[in-house]
């Protein structure tokens, strides 16, 4: 391995090539934004706000095709459509990310106090209300869809498998794992990857001030939670408008796999016979190869994952409410600090850990499970961090105060007060890390104790020999991202919070 | 002869979730008749049902069971709303304002103006006029934010009175106010109402206060009418 910041490195960013790339990465980010932009903001009021049939039950299912790995939407669309290069990246990438603009959004409906809308609803019925209510949403989404933007540059997994199964699609992520895998310099992977960070923090920061301004609909006391809107005749339409995403991020994906995992062709034509019996058989067959042959990796991916999110989120805690309740300052700038681990590309993290641990001192560690703990909690401890960040500044600074005079400490008002009134956001935060935790690749692929997880077994399996054993793995893998947040949302009373 | 503006037959409001059986009754049976140019004053204790009442005849709330009329055309029968709540031709002064954050004084008014269907070229003598009447004149690109509480509360009403409603409602928007600014502004609606004509129900927790616009007061307890006073005041 070698080390040290060469001129020529430096150099290099402003040549021809590079400026091509980080075109067309940009055109991959802007594209994927704009689609979460244009599918998400309808769907998050849709489901938080109107008497669209379903809502209730929409919305949840509506954060599934954030949760896959963009690759599963990759590889499930891939056999069905011809579309293929940077095209087929966008739309994969846009329809993934689209959950973050719809959260952002029905959040922001859902904070527009009850009176101000009924003023007008008064005046011009659900038109005016849309036109009131937009410019107060739209800071939320426009947040929502900057997050879109740094996850589609930032993607490595679904450029890299378009571009196997069609033209070449080359983006800055694949340009600093290449440069990575040519000459192991990780100064030169950094340098490389400058222009990306610049890119991902020139969209971040404007979306946490973003963030912040939806707050103008809430400055009132006495706010008042704004009832469900009647769509009308427009009901029907609305659904099927909210199914279009679900169906492209989520259902065809999954249905795809499953059909895959049962050994029935990519295209299945009307009236063509399926033996059942015998898709059966497959299906049940390729369901315990996969568990025989990846039970290590589905027991490691969870493993980590529960690590990561266990570690991550009480971090969280303490830094989110650093965040809200330290000078104002001090606040920001702690802010900033965190989102750093997201506004670096996941592959670039994975050469950090490879440069910082793999020495013979840290030997033992690097070579064991914790190092992807270690490697999954430090990418995704931002989600946490901003989520609770969000929870406490909703959180009445009073009930702390009074806490305070009383004599309660700062550790004993932030796990004793603070603490029990977050548990929706806390496990809310839980499960986002695990989930993040459960389809990381681009980071894992470099850092050999994170390699032996389950989506490393799909995306080797993918270029390797797809069969049916590979989609009944990314299945078994969807079921294991999916459980917990199902499983609150079943049984536990308090909703699950993934959005303040 | 005299015109009914409101007319309540039988009106009773439930709790909007839980059981049909068990829903607590929020307000009923109420018979009411007001006449157009009243002023009527509604008291009574917190939770009697005063807001239940004005957001009914708005159609903010949907009745279970009896009608609201309105200058003889049916808004609602029974849970049906027959008039949309922005077909009634009603302003409505909330409490606490809930004005908009993100819109100054005049396009607070504008956008309203807009969503009424006013003219554009129609829009800006209106504003123009209303703001002058309100006292807010000079005060066009200044936000909510950025007004006291008695200009806030006077864009609160321009807003309800910009598009000529024949009725407006008032929800106790009084209550914040300090007792100079109140009796201006109780003053100043006072004037508008005299001026223009509309109906009045006005919610409050400060009879005495508004009694001197009032021409009627209405009592309200555990949602029902328990008293109906008529007086005199300067502008009915």
């Amino acid at each position: 391995m070698t080390s040290g910041m060469s001129f020529e490195a430096l150099a290099s960013l402003f040549d021809a090539r590079t400026m091509a790339l980080l075109g067309r990465t940009l055109g991959l980010g802007l594209g994927a934004a704009s689609i979460a932009l244009l599918f998400g903001l309808p769907f998050g009021f849709l489901v938080a706000r109107t008497n669209m049939p379903g809502a209730a039950l929409l919305r949840p299912i509506g954060a599934v095709p954030l949760f896959l790995p963009s690759l599963f939407l990759a590889i499930a669309w891939a056999p069905l459509v011809e579309l293929r290069g940077g095209l087929a990246a966008t739309l994969v990438l846009g329809f993934s990310t689209f959950p973050l603009v719809a959260l952002f959004s029905a959040r922001a409906f859902e904070r527009v106090d009850a009176a101000k809308e009924e003023a007008a609803l008064l005046i011009g019925g659900l038109k005016a209300v849309l036109r009131m209510e937009l410019p107060l949403v739209l800071p939320s989404a426009f947040a929502g869809a900057s997050v879109a933007f740094a996850f589609a540059v930032n993607d490595f997994a679904t450029p890299d498998y378009v571009s196997s199964v069609g033209p070449k699609f080359n983006v800055y992520a694949d340009e600093i794992f290449a440069n990575w895998n040519l000459v192991k310099n990780p100064s030169r992977a950094l340098v490389t990857a400058l222009p990306l960070i610049a890119l991902t923090l020139f969209t971040l920061i404007p979306a946490l001030g973003l963030r912040r301004k939806d707050s103008l609909a809430t400055l009132d006391s006495g706010f008042r939670k704004p009832g469900t809107l009647d769509l009308g005749s427009l009901r029907i339409p609305a659904l099927l408008f909210a199914l279009i995403p679900l169906m492209i991020g989520a259902f065809v994906p999954i249905g795809r796999l499953l059909l895959e995992s049962a050994g029935l062709p990519a295209q299945l034509q009307l009236g063509e016979g399926v033996d059942l019996a015998a898709a059966w058989a497959t299906m049940q067959s390729s369901f315990s190869q996969a568990l025989e042959r990846s039970r290590a990796d589905l027991a490691n991916s969870i493993l980590y994952a529960t690590c990561a999110a266990a570690i991550a989120v009480p971090i969280g805690l303490v830094l989110g409410h650093a965040i809200e309740r330290a000078p104002r300052r001090l606040g920001r700038t702690l802010e900033l600090l965190c989102l750093l681990p997201l506004a670096f590309p996941a592959i670039l993290f994975g050469i950090g850990a490879v440069f910082v641990w793999s020495t013979p001192a840290t030997a033992d560690l690097y070579d064991s499970g914790a190092m992807a703990v270690m490697l999954f909690a430090g990418r995704y401890v931002a989600f946490p961090v901003l989520l609770l960040a969000g929870a406490v500044a909703s959180l009445d600074r009073r009930l702390e105060e009074s806490a305070g005079l009383s004599g309660a400490g700062p550790a004993s008002r932030l796990f004793r007060i603070v603490t029990p009134e977050l548990r929706g956001s806390l496990a809310g935060s839980f499960v986002l890390v695990f989930v993040f935790c459960m389809r990381e690749l681009d980071s894992a692929i470099l850092v050999p104790a994170a390699n032996h997880t389950a989506i490393l077994r799909v995306f080797n399996g993918v270029h390797f020999g797809r069969d049916e054993y590979v989609a009944a793995l990314a299945l078994l893998l969807i079921f294991a991202i999916l459980l917990p947040g199902t499983l609150w949302s079943l049984f536990a009373k308090k909703r699950l919070e993934v959005m303040r | 002869m005299s015109t009914k503006a409101i007319e309540i037959r039988g009106l009773e409001v439930h709790a909007p979730s839980g059981p049909a059986k068990s829903r607590p009754r929020l307000l009923g049976p109420v018979d009411l008749d007001i006449e157009q140019g009243d002023h009527v004053l509604l008291i009574g204790p917190s939770g009697s049902g005063k807001t239940t009442l004005l957001r009914a005849i708005a159609g903010l709330s949907t009745p279970s069971i009896g009608t609201v009329s309105l200058f003889g055309e049916t808004a609602s029968s029974g849970s049906k709303l027959a008039l949309k709540p922005e077909q009634r031709k009603l302003g409505y002064l909330f409490q606490g304002g809930a004005l908009w954050p993100h819109k100054t004084v005049a396009k607070t008014l504008g956008f309203a103006l807009s969503a009424g269907g006013v003219a554009k070229p129609e829009r800006p003598a209106r504003i123009a006029r209303m703001l002058e009447m309100v006292q807010l004149d000079g005060k066009e690109t200044q936000l909510p934010s950025e007004l006291s509480g008695g200009e806030a509360q006077r864009l609160n009403l321009a807003r309800a009175l910009i598009n000529q409603p024949q009725i407006v409602l008032f929800d106790e928007p009084l209550g914040p106010l300090d007792a100079p600014l109140r009796s201006a502004l109780i003053e100043r609606i006072a004037f508008l109402q005299k001026e223009q004509g509309w109906t009045a129900v006005h919610v409050t927790h400060d009879p005495a206060g508004a009694m001197g616009i009032a021409n009627r007061t209405l009592h309200i307890d555990a949602g029902k009418i328990v008293k109906d006073e008529l007086h005199d005041s300067a502008s009915a």
